[in-house]
């Protein structure tokens, strides 16, 4: 052992040993290191305790929230889809429902806003509701598609605040008499494409897109939404509305009631219905408008009696963005849900795949191999370490080509959505209607992406590539 | 002497820092468990491990052996007291850790690694700097060990009685 223990121990050897001031010095040398392990561990508790409060349930209201009057207008699937979001946002009072479906769906969601203690009073005919219902601050619009125009330019007219679903309009005169109805009244128009407010969207758009340009240049985009057959909705005869009310409303019978979505008239089909939420990321991502689209499409699976709209649609759009040409594609196909739905952005430096859906697609950016190093972002926070792709071929047997690029580092999103998908947007239009936040969805927004969406199925139809003019996406 | 026992005094606390932590990070996660650990074991003893993780009972106690012996053997190794015992604790741990995926030729570890191993890897790097720990008897040069053999150790005979 070592030289003075030795020395120590022949010492000992004639008296008793005695500590000296010298072995009490040596024997808690090593104690600090100890106090200065409890110091990093406090601070490495702290920190995630501060994440995790950051990330957990929205604090309480404070006590002077200005109390909004909410009415929701559509009972429906989404209806009760923001019903369910709007419950847990603070500060709003539920004063009425309407939907023309009384037997079964307005009885539903009024019992839904009674149980949490909001007195609605129920309507048919959102007319009536207007007249009646004058301290309204708010209308929420959940109505098909070939409904959001009058009802959302009426709700206006009458001074109250609209947040309408997309897509805005199954027609583009009706998507424009929006717009101008919400100039002239002034009120706000949010329109419901979601992701617009979804803080891991906003992140990727104002942090890793505009201020670190992880993706260099994004040249080439691509996204779909695949999902899987959807049963005729039905509905039992007891609940089955008149004929008479029926057709006052602009349906056929009960069956087009339930499934407007595959009528022409009625819905914009597929592309409309679930490709209209991802292209407005294109666009809002890339930074422009398309220039031009391409697109293939058709009934290719069901019979026309009952589906006017295609299942599938395939298309291509071009785009002059600010930093140069780019080239987007989405598909999407209503008869096989695998894989569901995503966008993956493809720039010279990175690539980034996102969904709505965290679950299949939590965030995931690759840093190309060329791109300069993102520690600096990797240190504030903004995309999480690298995991280094696994250098093994995938299948036993598979040998990679020397000429194949080198697989780039995997980074993931930092960000978490903990509430439903719809909640951060709805919010965004309370805190607007207080004058707190400006909309992150306003109707002229709203109405680039229904242009740029509402002539795929056009270009379907022509068989040809379309061109857009600037002016085309103005009102 | 005296250089070298200095730089063995310093890796002893890093090894202690190292097994603290891991005792520590895994005692403050409520959920953790070596399960996926065990789960994920290749080469030759696989078996073993892989019925460990299947039985909630040992793996219980598995578990609770793992967190706080880590624990343990990290606030003795940085104290430096009982240092040859938390020493040979610590040995029989991160031997299991190796054995349990080993990176044998012919055998890959499944949960991505941070660098390229061929039969060494780090944990038989902490084996090897705790066999100096525990035949230096760093603990009496600089640790409590030194003080606690001062007072208890017996007086030597050897001299005296003769």
């Amino acid at each position: 052992m070592a030289g003075e223990d030795e020395q120590g121990a022949k010492k000992s050897a004639d008296a008793p040993r005695k500590i000296d001031r010298r072995d009490v010095l040596k024997g808690l040398s090593t104690v600090p290191a100890l106090g200065l392990f409890g110091y990093a561990w406090q601070t490495q508790r702290k920190y995630q305790q501060t994440k995790a409060e950051e990330a957990a349930a929205p604090p309480a209201a404070p006590k002077d929230l200005q109390v909004i009057n909410v009415a929701l207008l559509g009972a429906g699937a989404q209806g009760q889809v923001l019903t369910d979001s709007m419950l847990r946002i603070p500060g709003l009072r539920f004063r009425a429902v309407c939907d023309i479906w009384e037997e079964y769906n307005q009885k539903r969601v009024v019992n839904t806003f009674r149980k949490f203690k909001h007195d609605v009073n129920p309507y048919e005919d959102y007319r009536e509701m207007l007249d009646k219902e004058k301290e309204l601050d708010a209308v929420i619009i959940a109505t098909p598609d070939f409904w959001h125009a009058q009802h959302a330019i009426d709700c206006l007219k009458a001074g109250k605040h609209v947040y309408c679903e997309k897509e805005m309009s199954n027609t583009l005169d009706g998507a424009r008499s929006m717009v101008l109805a919400q100039r002239e009244t002034g009120k706000l128009l949010q329109i419901g494409h979601q992701r617009r407010s979804n803080p891991r969207y906003l992140h990727c758009y104002d942090k890793l897109i505009t201020e670190a340009k992880l993706l260099g240049r994004i040249v080439t985009v691509s996204g779909q939404w695949n999902r899987a057959l959807t049963p005729d909705l039905g509905a039992p005869d007891r609940y089955a509305i008149p004929q008479a009310r029926l057709t006052q409303f602009g349906f056929k019978d009960m069956h087009q009631f339930r499934n407007w979505r595959w009528y022409k008239g009625k819905g914009g089909g597929p592309i409309v219905d679930l490709g209209s939420h991802q292209i407005d990321i294109y666009s809002w991502f890339l930074g422009a408008n398309p220039s031009h689209v391409m697109a293939s499409g058709g009934n290719l699976y069901h019979d026309p009696a009952t589906h006017e709209w295609y299942d599938t649609v395939m298309v291509v759009y071009d785009y002059d963005t600010p930093h140069g040409a780019a080239k987007a594609y989405y598909q999407t196909q209503t008869t096989n849900g695998s894989q569901g739905y995503f966008e993956n952005f493809m720039g010279d430096q990175g690539t980034l795949l996102m969904s709505e859906s965290e679950m299949n697609y939590p965030g995931t950016l690759y840093r190309d191999p060329n791109a300069p190093a993102w520690d600096e972002w990797v240190q504030k926070g903004y995309v999480t370490a690298p995991k280094e792709q696994e250098t093994k071929p995938k299948s036993e047997g598979a040998i990679a080509d020397v000429r194949e690029s080198v697989s780039p580092d995997q980074h993931m999103l930092p960000v978490t959505l903990r509430d439903p998908y719809h909640q951060p947007h709805l919010q965004n239009f309370f805190d607007a209607v207080r004058g707190k936040a400006t909309l992150n969805c306003p109707a002229e927004e709203a109405y680039m992406t229904a242009v740029a969406v509402l002539k795929v199925n056009e270009a379907v139809e022509a068989r040809a590539p379309l061109s857009f003019k600037p002016e085309d996406f103005k009102v | 002497m005296r250089w070298p026992m200095i730089a063995i005094t310093l890796m002893r606390v890093f090894v202690g820092w190292h097994f603290l932590y891991e005792g520590i990070a895994k005692l403050s996660a409520p959920a953790w468990s070596a399960a996926g650990y065990l789960k994920a074991s290749r080469g030759p003893f696989s078996a073993m491990f892989k019925s460990i993780a299947a039985q909630p009972n040992l793996l219980d106690n598995v578990n609770l052996i793992t967190s706080w012996g880590l624990t343990i053997v990290g606030v003795l190794l940085i104290l430096g007291l009982f240092t040859r015992l938390a020493s040979l604790a610590g040995i029989g741990f991160v031997l299991l850790f190796y054995l349990c995926n080993p990176p044998f030729v012919g055998y890959f570890y499944s949960i991505p690694t941070e660098g390229s191993y061929l039969i060494v890897n780090k944990n038989l790097v902490e084996i090897g700097a705790l066999l100096v720990i525990l035949t230096t008897g760093s603990g009496q040069f600089a640790g409590l060990d030194r003080i606690v053999r001062a007072l208890f150790a017996p007086r030597p005979k050897l001299a005296t009685a003769r």
